[in-house]
């Protein structure tokens, strides 16, 4: 369910803010900004501060590849607003048909070996966390996988097993393709602190 | 710092921050809430719904258990810090479950 207040912003600031980008890039502001202008003394900064470093920090991952990571979980989750979004951002770092044939079954789409075992982890991270054993670790470790790839992974997946559960409770809107493709550009370009 | 320490303190940072002082709710509310959507114990109605159907399948939380708790909350402000508990709960519990399986192997190199 939409809550009105989080559509039109509870402060000065964000409803300035959702005006302004909302003119300038000449779309409605996706609800995923709203909620991080929302409420700012709640825990926005804090959980901006880790999507911001799991999605655009240091690390070995490009951001295409995290952004397909994000895609995926949001697949996995059957969130048309994730998909949508982390398939209009990953396909501006990766080949369009890559990013389609890893949404469609990853197991047989034409990644590296190291980013399959890996996205065999966080899908049964989403899915099946109870199951999540050494094991599973291990597989993508013996893959080519390093401990800081899975750790830097499993934090993009859990940071998006939060953002899919809120956009499904908060019923956020869905753009159209043409309006997800100039989110992603503002994204690229801003990042999500 | 390595990795898993770098996103363990973010995880726990948004923990405390989803649990503490700086909601509107009442603190222990979100607490179980958060610990309700990650399997964790029943708790009253409505939030129970709520919060169980966000940590199973929150594509499939409907338009009335949000309106429940946003009536028994009084406010959209007060039912959205529900809602982040209950993601943020479901969410860490499986970022909980990754580091369990990673540090498990007993691979402590790079």
């Amino acid at each position: 369910m939409r809550l009105p207040d989080v559509e039109r912003g509870d402060s000065l600031r964000g409803r300035a803010l959702i005006r302004v980008i909302s003119i300038v890039s000449a779309a409605r502001l996706p609800d995923a900004a709203r909620v991080a202008f929302y409420h700012r003394s709640f825990v926005g900064p804090t959980f901006g501060a880790w999507t911001q470093a799991a999605m655009r920090g240091p690390g070995d991952w490009s951001v295409g590849e995290r952004e397909l990571m994000a895609a995926m979980v949001g697949h996995w989750n059957s969130c048309a607003f994730c998909i949508g979004a982390h398939h209009a951002t990953a396909v501006r770092g990766l080949e369009p048909a890559l990013v389609d044939a890893c949404l469609a079954d990853y197991r047989t789409a034409p990644i590296s070996e190291p980013l399959r075992a890996t996205l065999a982890f966080l899908e049964t991270m989403t899915l099946r966390p109870g199951d999540l054993a050494a094991s599973d670790a291990k597989d993508a470790m013996d893959a080519g996988v390093s401990r800081t790839q899975l750790a830097d992974a499993a934090a993009v997946a859990a940071v998006f097993n939060i953002i899919t559960r809120y956009a499904d409770a908060l019923d956020f809107t869905v753009p159209t393709n043409a309006e997800f493709d100039r989110a992603a550009a503002m994204l690229l370009r801003r990042g999500y602190g | 710092m390595d990795a898993i320490e770098k996103h363990r303190r973010h995880a726990e940072a948004v923990r405390s921050a989803a649990t503490g002082s700086a909601g509107v709710t009442e603190a222990a509310l979100r607490a179980a809430v958060l610990a309700r959507a990650a399997g964790g114990a029943p708790l009253g109605q409505p939030y129970d719904a709520l919060a169980r159907q966000i940590g199973e399948a929150a594509y499939r939380v409907t338009d009335a258990q949000v309106e429940e708790v946003r009536v028994a909350e009084g406010s959209d402000k007060r039912a959205f810090e529900i809602i982040m508990a209950a993601s943020i709960g479901a969410g860490l519990a499986q970022w909980d479950a990754a580091i369990g399986a990673i540090e498990g192997t007993g691979d402590a190199t790079s």
